[in-house]
């Protein structure tokens, strides 16, 4: 059970900031969408928790809203997964996460969950930071120094720094993440679990590609896997095979058959690897015929 | 993060004030500072009609409406709806009529037990209104996020196709009447317990209370076999709000229960036998303060050293768990028909292989719970799910030492049993704690404390060994099974006769050889589960059919049509049946699954390997469904 002397709702960053620094950490959280605290504090996991504060930050202004700056989206820390299917600004410029939001938990906890809840919880099967990795985002922390708002701001690869553990001090809050529109990109992401909804990846993966129409050229690929090892990972081996290349079918099988040394997962890893080939695969030519290229794959013969 | 906790070690915690709009009126109360919303809605505003199921978002059945939007109210802070507006399933419903969704349900037949509906409903309720025209694809994904363990998932999307089409006016209002019918026998008739299961009316025995109860919290075993030397409750018993304790030692009649064989204490008298074994409970004016009072209470054990392989328990020198079971064999059940070693000798072939099967939780949807309370005659009366309920009664009776007609139980409606709730494993210590604090208690289990406490589905060991004629007739069948019975035997007995008597299957054999043995170890408890041990027995049977065909160069159906018991038949303990309808279930089961006849597994005859996934024309269905990513409702 969770329990816990107060529950604040703060109405600015400052604010949030100020109860934050003063209570030096230890025994202070704070809380977004909620959908992963909860559940922690429950036997078998990390049991009975008892706080003395909690910082309920989704509804601060500084966190929220999604704008479009010089080609880089700005999406605030709080915004709900489910934006990134309803909001049009999203759909357009975010075309992975829009995929990846589909495949994310499930209706319910789209709508609680944050894109930054889920990047602070730095799973190694979060679903969000495949899609994230595509977009090159950079992660804004915040703090307050003599009062004063101080950022700074970080690559994903530099904010994860393994499973649970990111670079985000006791005295910061995520407040946005800036990211590549990738608007014009055709994109697939591909997820397997036990199940469709609610579950925990086994094996995802995003795809991003955009095509050089006079030259019918891959002219940008972009790829990445999770749940696979410690922390997702862009594959820039194959990433870089592919682009100036034309699309076809045994193309798309040899860069798939590089994927397969990746695979660096405590658990099921020969399950893992044939899964992931499979899908770079098919993410490939999901994301091709989605940026308007159709391929065909090459036939399989089953062993 | 285990110090944390020891920050507050009252369970009295600070309260907040709450305003809301919930189901159109406006509430306010002040509530504890840590209430999740499905907390401030069923424990403060006792609306209980969305149930909590697991507590951790997995289930759905708690969902509710936050400003019109869908959300798990286990996974909410009660701050999250403050000046908020919020929708209960009671909201459906206020024109006291069922809404199109919910009559739907009801005629479509898609409630069971009804714990999982409140967050169906909701969610289907969710999807048609920002997606009037979903696919059925869209349906399936619109409700993933709910859990249902005993519907079938097929009759809520038929509910909701149906709701669908009523509402967008392609079906008529009369679709959602009963069927008129002159018999219920092949017809589609509705549940009288439907319209209180779909609006969440329906009450379950967490969602009871009465005046001036009490709640029960129990502290359990954290090891699987160890003497009790002593139990000091002295620090539950001093904290504020604690109204009692009890252990062994408060039971005042015979301290045993189980439904075959009495070998449980109602909590552990001088010994635990497996991990979550209840040792002493406690019972106090919150459900918090009962639950840190349980932490409280200290148990000095003696470590001892288990045995967790049946097949290690069997052993001489393994530890004896039960002082009447010698070896630790619970239950060992024997069919012997005719000369099996002879049929073997005599046998085409003799296929022998080894079967395991793994323990498997019911995970029914609604945890355990249950109310109990003494009458003004002193008659102790527990409401509770219980599956067995007079013969609770009969064991109750002799435990509290009371006359029968002192003793009252009372089913309240079951979220889910398969057998899992035909165990008296709790509703004793809610009579002893009524019985000692003269108040009503109530006790809720959570999810992960049925999970690690009740019993489960026997894993069993199955070595078979079947002989055969070439032309593919069973001569001889000999399974010898052993199953893990955990620590007590609860439904063992009747489930190593079960799987023994339907083992070898429907077939006519005319020499069969069953062991059928459940071993007491310190594991958790094993106990019935839908189909009572003939589900394990059987998996081995076929699969055995299977490779037997395979090695004779048969297609398994015909292998099976070949020695499946006809009119006239007897079982093979005996019994004389006068119709056998197996065959004709076999040839109507391979028309309707579209069976293509042949040899499994034919690399054994050296022949290529089939080639089913790369059949163009093959029946495959995709086991995922796709992201509708640019489907209408996305766009919307």
């Amino acid at each position: 059970m969770l329990t816990y002397n107060s529950y604040l709702t703060p109405r600015s960053l400052p604010e949030a900031l100020n109860v934050l620094i003063s209570a030096k950490g230890s025994v202070v959280r704070l809380i977004a969408g909620g959908t992963d605290i909860l559940p922690w504090a429950r036997q078998g996991r990390a049991g009975d928790v008892h706080l003395d504060t909690l910082i309920d930050i989704s509804s601060l202004s500084e966190l929220r809203g999604v704008t479009l700056r010089d080609g880089r989206l700005q999406v605030g820390a709080a915004t709900p997964i489910a934006d990134f299917i309803r909001n049009p600004l999203l759909r357009e410029h975010a075309p992975v996460l829009s995929r990846c939001a589909v495949w994310f938990a499930d209706d319910q906890i789209r709508a609680q969950a944050t894109i930054g809840g889920n990047l602070v919880n730095a799973s190694p099967a979060g679903d969000s930071q495949p899609a994230l990795l595509l977009h090159d985002c950079r992660a804004t922390l915040s703090t307050l120094q003599n009062q004063k708002l101080v950022e700074r701001q970080m690559p994903l690869s530099e904010f994860i720094l393994g499973p649970s553990k990111t670079a985000c001090q006791p005295n910061e809050v995520l407040v946005k993440i800036e990211m590549d529109s990738l608007k014009g990109y055709g994109c697939a992401f591909e997820k397997v679990g036990h199940r469709r909804s609610l579950v925990i990846s086994t094996v995802c993966l995003a795809v991003a590609v955009k095509i050089n129409w006079s030259s019918k050229k891959i002219e940008d690929f972009r790829l990445a896997i999770g749940a696979v090892g410690p922390v997702p990972t862009r594959i820039t081996e194959i990433e870089k095979f592919l682009v100036g290349k034309a699309p076809n079918g045994k193309l798309l099988r040899d860069a798939a058959q590089m994927v397969a040394d990746y695979v660096r997962s405590r658990s099921r890893q020969e399950y893992r690897r044939e899964v992931l080939v499979n899908f770079v695969e098919r993410g490939a030519v999901e994301a091709l015929s989605r940026a308007g290229v159709s391929i065909e794959r090459v036939a399989k013969e089953l062993s | 993060m285990t110090d944390l906790s020891e920050l507050n070690q009252t369970g009295i915690h600070h309260t907040v004030d709450i305003s809301a709009i919930v189901n159109g009126r406006k509430v306010s109360r002040r509530v504890p500072v840590h209430y999740r919303v499905i907390d401030f809605v069923r424990e403060e505003l006792k609306l209980t009609g969305n149930k909590e199921g697991c507590g951790a978002g997995e289930c759905g059945t708690c969902s509710m409406f936050v400003d019109g939007e869908l959300m798990k109210s286990c996974l909410l802070p009660v701050q999250k709806i403050n000046g908020r507006s919020l929708e209960t399933v009671e909201s459906l419903d206020q024109q006291g009529t069922m809404s199109i969704l919910q009559q739907a349900f009801h005629k479509a037949g898609s409630s069971q037990c009804g714990y999982c509906i409140p967050g169906m409903v909701m969610a289907a309720t969710s999807l048609l209104r920002s997606n009037p025209e979903p696919t059925i694809d869209q349906i399936k994904e619109g409700l993933g996020g709910n859990i249902c363990r005993c519907t079938g998932y097929q009759k809520i999307l038929d509910a909701v196709e149906l709701a669908r089409d009523v509402i967008n006016g392609k079906s008529d209002l009369s679709a959602l009447e009963e069927e008129k019918a002159e018999s219920f026998i092949g017809h589609k008739t509705r549940r009288l317990d439907t319209p209180g299961k779909v609006t969440g009316a329906i009450k379950y025995a967490a969602d009871m209370w009465m005046p001036n109860m009490l709640h029960m919290a129990v502290h359990r075993s954290p090891h699987p076999y160890a003497r009790i030397i002593k139990i000091d409750a002295s620090a539950a018993l001093a904290m504020e709000g604690v109204e009692g304790v009890i252990t062994a030692d408060d039971v005042p009649g015979i301290d045993n229960f189980g439904v075959f064989i009495e070998d449980q204490p109602v909590m552990a008298r001088g010994v635990v036998r497996y991990v979550g074994e209840a040792v002493a409970a406690v019972s106090a004016e919150t459900e918090e303060i009962a639950h840190e009072a349980a932490k409280k209470i200290v148990v000095h054990y003696e470590i001892l050293d288990g045995v967790f392989d049946p097949f290690e328990a069997m052993r001489d020198s393994a530890p004896q768990l039960h002082d009447f079971a010698k070896n630790n064999i619970c239950k060992h059940t024997k069919i012997r028909k005719g000369d099996v070693e002879a049929a073997l000798l005599k046998a085409d072939l003799v296929v022998k292989e080894t079967y395991k099967t793994a323990a498997v939780e019911h995970a029914y949807l609604e945890p355990e719970a249950g109310l109990a309370h003494v009458e003004a005659d002193g008659t102790v009366t527990v409401i509770s799910p219980s599956q067995n309920l007079t013969h609770h009664r009969h064991m109750l009776a002799k435990i509290i030492a009371k006359p029968i007609h002192k003793v009252r139980m009372i089913m309240s409606t079951v979220g889910g049993g398969f057998g899992g709730k035909e165990d008296m494993i709790y509703q004793g210590m809610l009579a002893l704690m009524t019985m000692k604090t003269r108040r009503p208690v109530r006790y809720v289990f959570t999810r992960e404390e049925s999970f690690v406490t009740t019993a489960k589905r026997h894993p069993f060991t199955i070595d078979y060994t079947m002989g055969l004629s070439a032309d593919g007739k069973i001569l001889a069948s000999k399974l010898e099974m052993v199953a893990d019975g955990g620590a007590y035997a609860m439904s063992s007995p009747g489930v190593m006769n079960k799987a023994a008597i339907l083992g070898p299957g429907p077939y006519s054999i005319p020499n069969v050889w069953v062991d059928s043995i459940a071993v007491y170890t310190n594991n958790t408890p094993r106990g019935a589960f839908r189909s009572f041990g003939a589900f394990q027995s059987e998996f081995a049977t076929e699969s055995h059919l299977d490779l037997c065909a395979s090695r004779l160069g048969m297609d398994p159906v015909q292998l099976r049509l070949k020695n499946l018991m006809t009119d006239g038949a007897q079982t093979h303990t005996g019994q004389q049946l006068d119709q056998v309808l197996a065959t004709r279930c076999v040839e109507e089961l391979i028309r309707a699954a579209g069976w293509s006849p042949g040899v499994p597994n034919r690399q054994s005859h050296n022949k290529p390997a089939r080639n089913d996934l790369g059949q163009p024309s093959g029946v495959r269905v995709s086991c995922t469904l796709g992201a509708n990513l640019d489907s209408p409702r996305d766009a919307a």
